[in-house]
């Protein structure tokens, strides 16, 4: 009897493990620099070692400090159980990017444990993912296959050689591991976004994924409902190493597809053992088989002989706490209880450190500077308004991120007092915005040389006034009459006459004192 | 008296007052080696032109007046298994037989800055896993005593080398026993410090919870001055003792008043030999009629420790030796061999029609792993690589390492309540006297049973001295173990000193 696979419901499931490079000045175990730092980044291959971080005969492991409290320091923000005792296990492998032949890892009592992130959601709804564990271990080296692309200079023999760099060897990883919560490929794109973020906001990994700072492993499968209401879930498949965001949407929601289109053709349900691991195919968008279930690997984990285990005092990890700064989630809450933003402006402002420091600081040079009487709900609200029209569409244009226009927080701050004392105009304000991503002279000098600076000298305004009324008779009797929006034009052609110099609200008045008041 | 015959404290006082030189004192030993090294090879590698370049350093140091360090000049062996920067380290495997680290050991670093003199590398079982001195790839060290037979392991050629006056002093490593155990075979002072005590830092690991470097030497007084010198906190060595060193020393001629000796009823079961046991219980008498008490204790797990040892010193092993894969140092098999080899295999399974079993051939990467490491590695070696890997697998670690560790506990357990009523146990290093080359040579388990009085110490992170008490019917040396709780070398030392000072039997020398 061939069995009925038709497919009524079919639910997404996805757990992420996400490994973040620390950016600690030293390696996990010894005093070599560490390739995650930013003082290291393009360092000479093979440069960042020691006799640890090569493996030589008799080298024996230290712990870094630094390391253990940035870890424990994303523990505490992601809401975990920080273990009171944890250690260091050996998990035994044999592959040329790893000298010791083994990589120090936790295998059994991690660091931090039970947490979860709240994120919102791709339909702008808070979700939760919870944290199962996160655990300190050091980064293997890396290897080089392309040896003619990447090193030309080099002798390459017939053997086909590959090159060992061991910078990354030793770097300081921590590996969280999520439950299996999320539904959607979009939401774990945020998901991870959003832990990116308050990794970030915590100032413990720089975060750059092009330089693998961050890499990501969903593991997927799908629960499919049938005709019959029978649920089966698929094998799960984990997704190594990706390192883009897109990488993690497109892998997701291809294994979504393929696993439904295999289950329809074999049948094929989730059970012990069953997982595998595959590799995601960016050029062609698709995951690749890297390793059957049968191929599992046993790590022969014990603990490490050499390190004694990491215990937390409660003293320790309260001065720990205390560094901790606002998180994205906080920065949110507030923006909205204290600006009054919407929930939409805020999580514009908070999902990139970078985008969210420069609002920061744009708000901070306002206060600094102000002399008016703004509130500070008042100058939040104008520095996101100003940032979110003018600054977002620029970076929409640009293809640049609202901080990296080269406007500084202080051009910023000077502009919006213009505003506020009313000696720019808003499509003047407009066009400023614009040269100070050209420009970094002060704004107010930079709008007086260009002649940005509203006119509200009465002479003047008077003679545009003139010319305008002469020029739209017809409006200006219509006005007269009653009809308010025949104003708009007048206005418009005073603009026009003055090069959008004439203060318009000025000019409002005293067309409606001439036309009208009498 | 010759040079050679004079003890290293000796030495380094005659030195000091400028009464020989350095150059004289290791031309001496230099000139030693060259006679008898030949019959015993308790060297691997002899540099004398560096030896002598160091001796004349050190000589025109102490002619300016320069403040010189505690072993300023005297000539010091070191076990080919601590790192010496530049120098080839081989653990007398063909596996490092090319390898020079580029780093010192924290041990030879102290031993440098205390201005020892190192006059040669030391043979050893390889990877000093053995307790004979017959698994060296490169030869068994001959007993000093009667060149048929064994030195005991697997600091062989440092037992050796200090039993025949080829050097005053050495440097040994002791997993397992391998300090105590041929010092007790060649009639000489070893002592292993307890766990933490001395760094690791640029030794090569064995099995690293239970390896421990520590002196080898004619005396308690000389094996005091050579712990002085490299014992102390590490920052390298995150196992670590954050102690400072002690003044060894300065300490080691006091005789210790009300002195409280155990003996397990257990070290003098099935398997001792009779003179043996007569030799301890002899020396036990010297030191009641020098004043101590003693008294019987037990220690009942102890007849697990051989058990136990055997689990977590492959285990470790297995993970430790790991490194030496051929990728990045050490010996790598002749890749072009290799791959035709691997070629032709591919190609014959093809030809029969077995497409399947070619799939299955060994990538490149793992060939190239299985026969590095099948060349270099000798069989002992991998004897232990594979009973730890089997060990740790998955299914099987719980049954094995996790029952070794809590086996672990209990003996340290019996330790903590011998040490609340005695000050040291006192029972034999060994079993016999030393054996015939060869006679184990096909039995392992055999060899494996000749560490029954020495592993419980490493397994319990105490200190234990190794010293002659005796000699057997055919003039082969009889050793006597001296057990401290952790920290407790000071005592180890004054207790053999005193015994030492009264019976003198550490002086007799060998017939080479």
């Amino acid at each position: 009897m061939v069995e009925n696979r038709t497919i009524k419901t079919a639910q997404l499931k996805v757990g992420m493990e996400i490994h973040v490079e620390l950016s600690t000045r030293s390696k996990m175990f010894s005093r070599s620099a560490n390739v995650a730092h930013p003082d290291h980044y393009d360092a000479t291959p093979n440069t960042l070692v020691d006799p640890v971080v090569l493996g030589l005969p008799g080298a024996l492991p230290v712990m870094n400090r630094a390391a253990i409290e940035s870890s424990i320091m994303v523990g505490l923000a992601l809401n975990c159980s920080i273990a009171e005792f944890s250690r260091w296990d050996r998990k035994n492998y044999f592959y040329p990017d790893l000298p010791k032949g083994y990589q120090i890892s936790q295998y059994d009592l991690p660091l931090c444990f039970d947490g979860e992130l709240e994120f919102i959601g791709a339909n702008g709804q808070p979700q939760t993912v919870s944290i199962i564990r996160a655990h300190l271990e050091e980064d293997t080296g890396k290897l080089s296959h392309d040896i003619s692309c990447r090193h030309g200079s080099m002798h390459v023999n017939a053997l086909n050689q590959s090159l060992i760099d061991l910078n990354r060897a030793g770097t300081p990883l921590l590996e969280i591991v999520t439950h299996p919560d999320l539904k959607y490929a979009d939401d774990a794109v945020i998901f991870c976004q959003e832990l990116r973020n308050v990794c970030r906001f915590l100032n413990v990994t720089g975060g750059i994924m092009q330089r693998g700072h961050m890499r990501f492993e969903p593991n997927v499968n799908v629960i499919i409902t049938t005709d019959e209401g029978k649920q089966i879930a698929t094998p799960i498949v984990e997704v190594k190493n990706l390192n883009s965001f897109k990488a993690v949407k497109g892998a997701i929601e291809h294994e979504f597809n393929r696993q439904i289109k295999q289950w329809q053709e074999t049948g094929l349900e989730m059970g012990a053992g069953m997982k595998s691991t595959r590799g995601w195919d960016a050029d062609r968008g698709v995951t690749v088989l890297q390793r059957e279930k049968e191929d599992a690997h046993d790590y022969r984990y014990f603990p490490d002989p050499d390190l004694p285990p990491v215990v937390v005092t409660e003293e320790w990890k309260q001065s720990i706490a205390t560094c901790i700064p606002e998180l994205p989630q906080q920065r949110r809450r507030r923006y909205v209880d204290e600006y009054n933003l919407t929930d939409a402006d805020a999580l514009t402002l908070t999902t990139d450190f970078d985008v969210s420091n420069y609002f920061e600081s744009c708000i901070d040079m306002l206060q600094q500077r102000t002399t008016s009487d703004m509130t500070a709900a008042h100058m939040g609200k104008t520095v996101a308004k100003l940032l979110l029209n003018a600054g977002a569409r620029r970076a929409n244009e640009h293809h640049r991120e609202l901080h990296d226009l080269g406007v500084t927080p202080e051009q910023i701050a000077q502009l919006i007092e213009m505003r506020e004392a009313n000696t720019i105009g808003s499509s003047a304000a407009d066009e400023l915005f614009d040269l100070l991503c050209e420009h970094d002279a002060d704004a107010t000098t930079l709008a007086e040389s260009c002649g940005l600076l509203q006119v509200t000298d009465s002479a003047q305004l008077d003679s545009w006034i003139a010319q305008a009324l002469e020029a739209e008779p017809e409006a200006a009797a219509n006005y007269a009459g009653g009809k308010d929006n025949a104003l708009g034009r007048i206005i418009g052609t005073i603009m026009k006459l003055s090069n959008g110099k004439a203060d318009a609200k000025s000019a409002s008045d005293q067309i409606r004192r001439q036309l009208r008041d009498n | 008296m010759s040079l050679i015959d004079l003890s290293a404290a000796e030495l380094v006082a005659q030195l000091r007052r400028g009464d020989v030189s350095s150059v004289d004192v290791t031309q001496a030993f230099l000139n030693r080696i060259a006679a008898v090294d030949k019959t015993i090879n308790a060297f691997l590698r002899v540099d004398a032109d560096r030896a002598l370049a160091a001796a004349t350093k050190i000589d025109e140091r102490r002619a300016r007046g320069d403040s010189l360090g505690l072993l300023a000049g005297l000539p010091v062996a070191v076990k080919d298994v601590l790192c010496i920067v530049d120098e080839p380290t081989t653990c007398a495997s063909r596996m490092l037989e090319r390898f020079a680290p580029p780093y010192d050991a924290t041990v030879v670093a102290k031993l440098r800055s205390a201005d020892a003199v190192f006059i040669g590398r030391t043979n050893m079982d390889e990877f000093a896993m053995g307790s004979s001195g017959e698994n060296s790839a490169f030869g068994p060290t001959r007993n000093p005593w009667d060149t048929e037979r064994i030195t005991g392991g697997s600091s062989s050629g440092s037992a050796a080398a200090v039993a025949a006056r080829m050097a005053p002093a050495a440097i040994g490593s002791d997993t397992g026993g391998s300090i105590r155990q041929p010092a007790g075979l060649c009639g000489i002072t070893g002592l292993k410090p307890t766990y933490g005590r001395v760094s690791r830092y640029g030794l090569v690991a064995f099995a690293s919870s239970l390896d421990q470097v520590g002196p080898m030497a004619r005396s308690a007084e000389d094996a005091a001055l050579l712990l002085e010198a490299i014992a102390g906190h590490d920052p390298l060595d995150s196992t670590s003792l954050d102690r400072p060193a002690e003044k060894y020393s300065e300490t080691v001629s006091r005789p210790l008043e009300k002195l409280r000796l155990g003996v397990a009823k257990e070290h003098f079961g099935e398997g001792l030999d009779g003179e043996v046991a007569a030799a301890v219980r002899e020396a036990i008498r010297v030191y009641e009629s020098l004043g101590a008490t003693v008294e019987e204790i037990s220690l009942p797990h102890s007849r697990y420790a051989v058990a136990t040892y055997y689990i977590i010193a492959p285990c470790e092993a297995s993970s430790n030796l790991a490194r030496y894969d051929g990728a990045h140092y050490g010996h790598r098999t002749d890749e072009k061999a290799m791959l035709a080899e691997l070629d032709t295999e591919r190609k014959a399974l093809v030809a029969v029609g077995k497409k399947e079993a070619a799939d299955d051939l060994d990538s490149p990467l793992v060939r190239m792993y299985r026969q590095s490491r099948s060349e270099a590695f000798g069989s002992e070696v991998k004897r232990r690589i594979m009973l730890g890997t089997y060990a740790l697998s998955a299914g099987y670690y719980d049954a094995y390492y996790l029952k070794a560790l809590k086996v672990r506990r209990l003996i340290r357990q019996d330790y903590d309540e011998a040490f609340a009523k005695v000050d040291l146990i006192i029972g034999p290093v060994t079993a016999t006297p030393a054996y015939k080359i060869g006679e184990k040579a096909d039995d392992p388990l055999a060899m494996y049973l000749d560490d029954v009085y020495t592993v419980s110490a490493n397994l319990a992170g105490c200190c234990g001295i190794a010293f002659p008490c005796g000699q057997s019917t055919g003039n082969l040396p009889i050793g006597i173990q001296l057990q401290g709780s952790p920290l407790d070398e000071d005592k180890l030392l004054r207790a053999a000193n005193m015994y030492q000072q009264t019976t003198k039997l550490h002086s007799s020398t060998p017939p080479v």
